[in-house]
């Protein structure tokens, strides 16, 4: 739980800020320039000039009330700036080790966790940007945090390369339980991620709550052009060579079909990423399709997102979203409570 | 003694470097002007006023020779004067290399558990160490051929405060022009292997890529 009440004088406007942060991942989204990032640094206590009371866990790490205020090194708050902010004199494990104060244990699963075990003795200048974020990430986590923010992992490379950082987020947020402020652009991942949406316009909360709930709001519609993805951590239950498709089970029972992935062994954890505009959408039941993955589910809202519309639906409990035309919701009569078949193509399911 | 005087700032200078890079609040240019007066001033200028300051009746030196601390016409005079010259060399460039590095960096060693003096030898001078280099070598070069102030505020007494450079000018005055010549050699040799060490050092931590 993440008390926020806070007053920052920024160039052109004030950051004021107060919310209840409950969620896993809070997303928070808002144009560039909205205060984002200055508001992760006065969290983090990068901002000597920000006043008022923030509470993590339970731990005040500032109330100008009563004169509180941490330093930086005693919040224990894991911050991944934008450049990841890796300390270029050292390599990719010193990097690592620099917070963890000779936990190895901690530095080790860590490093686990993000996968960089290949890159551990090259210097930041020689990374990608993506091993980057990943080193920053292990760096952070190392630290024991109560608490990590992100600011927009891979904002500054291609969509391609962004999809691969959600699966290590995905790890992080199930099996480290630490919560995360994460600031990004990109409705998909938000969607995906985020349990809580915060919307910051000028330094202040334009709005708060789930996800999806907000995708009507036009600063998140603007983004969902982007296009919008369902993403889900699953694992490998099957090959079927003959057949040309490998068996996959998501986190929340769905079973996926997907195109022959003999590379990855049985039991192996990958993310699947399906983009909302690839469910083919039927009122009736189907037969004779070629698609290999078919199902039956519910209609649980339609929410107006820019141009297309998304619809919220479950199949046997688990969450999937797709975006059909306006012209299509009418046609089909489509509704919250609705009976729907979906159909969706191996090739259409991508493994991260 | 140049490398005495060059320790002895070293802390001071090295401090007050990074204070300049970090502050930016008033006062900050005339700080700045004041630390770098040494630089222009005729060294003799400076040796009158260390003089006045430390002879055994003045403000200074009343105090420290209260204390059993001669400084005037000693070896302590000479690494008073020769650090107070190349002070300014070493804080001019110590801070331009601590300015270079982004303050950002330094935040994120705090985030990860490092406090300000930690964060400071962990990152600062790490990043730094180049310019910080260059600054200690060329105050010890200033302290090696100092020769204004150390001659007013030490004097310049055989085997006692007769530096290199006082040696070379007396050799020369009292007609030994081959002595002050190969006092001058040894003069140029030590400044040599300070700078191409410096050099060498540089160098190789380029092509391993680091820094």
């Amino acid at each position: 739980m993440i008390e926020l009440r806070l007053a920052l004088p920024l160039a052109r406007f004030a950051l004021e800020v107060e919310a209840r942060l409950e969620a896993a991942v809070t997303a928070i989204m808002g144009a560039s320039g909205s205060g984002k990032t200055s508001l992760l640094e006065a969290v983090a206590g990068l901002r000597p000039a920000a006043r008022g009371r923030i509470v993590v866990s339970g731990e005040v790490l500032l109330d100008t009330a009563t004169g509180q205020r941490l330093a930086p090194e005693r919040r224990r708050i894991g911050y991944v700036p934008q450049d990841a902010g890796l300390f270029p004199h050292l390599t990719a494990l010193g990097n690592v080790r620099f917070g963890a104060r000779g936990d190895a244990a901690r530095v080790e699963q860590a490093i686990d966790t993000l996968e960089i075990r290949a890159c551990l003795s090259r210097h930041p200048d020689s990374l990608s940007g993506g091993e980057r974020q990943r080193v920053a990430l292990a760096r952070a986590l190392a630290t024991e945090p109560r608490l990590l923010l992100l600011d927009e992992p891979l904002a500054a490379l291609d969509t391609g390369l962004r999809g691969r950082i959600v699966p290590y987020l995905l790890r992080i947020r199930d099996e480290w339980r630490v919560p995360i402020l994460y600031v990004t652009h990109n409705v998909g991942e938000a969607l995906a991620l985020a349990g809580e949406v915060l919307l910051l316009e000028a330094g202040r909360v334009a709005a708060q709550g789930p996800p999806l709930r907000l995708l009507s709001s036009p600063a998140l519609a603007r983004g969902a052009d982007e296009g919008i993805e369902n993403l889900w951590p699953a694992r490998v239950v099957s090959h079927d060579a003959r057949a040309g498709i490998t068996k996959m089970e998501t986190s929340a029972g769905l079973p996926v079909a997907v195109t022959l992935l003999a590379a990855h062994p049985i039991g192996a954890r990958v993310t699947l990423a399906l983009r909302a505009e690839d469910v083919l959408v039927s009122t009736e039941a189907l037969r004779g399709l070629s698609a290999r993955n078919m199902y039956e589910a519910r209609i649980e809202s339609v929410e107006s997102a820019g141009p297309d519309v998304t619809l919220r639906l479950t199949v046997s409990g688990a969450a999937l979203l797709a975006r059909v035309t306006p012209q299509a919701v009418e046609a089909l009569g489509l509704a919250a409570g609705g009976q729907v078949y979906l159909a969706v193509k191996s090739h259409s399911v991508r493994v991260l | 003694m140049a490398a005495l005087s060059t320790a002895s700032i070293l802390p001071v200078g090295l401090l007050a470097a990074y204070g300049l890079a970090r502050y930016r609040g008033p006062g900050k240019g005339l700080i700045e002007t004041v630390l770098s007066l040494p630089l222009v001033l005729p060294p003799t200028a400076v040796g009158i006023v260390l003089l006045e300051l430390f002879a055994r009746r003045g403000p200074l030196g009343s105090w420290l020779s209260a204390l059993g601390l001669d400084v005037v016409f000693t070896a302590k005079g000479v690494v008073l004067a020769t650090a107070v010259m190349s002070f300014p060399l070493l804080v001019r460039s110590a801070r331009t290399a601590f300015e270079e590095v982004d303050a950002r960096l330094v935040g994120m060693a705090r985030t990860l558990g490092a406090g300000p003096v930690a964060a400071f030898f962990r990152v600062t001078l790490p990043l730094a160490w180049r310019g910080v280099l260059a600054g200690v070598v060329l105050a010890f070069s200033r302290a090696l051929g100092e020769f204004g102030a150390t001659i007013m505020v030490a004097g310049s007494i055989p085997g006692r405060t007769r530096t290199l450079a006082l040696a070379i000018f007396h050799a020369n005055q009292t007609g030994r022009d081959d002595r002050a010549l190969a006092l001058a050699g040894i003069t140029a040799g030590l400044a040599f292997v300070a700078l191409w060490t410096v050099e060498l050092v540089t160098r190789r931590r380029d092509r391993r890529g680091g820094a």
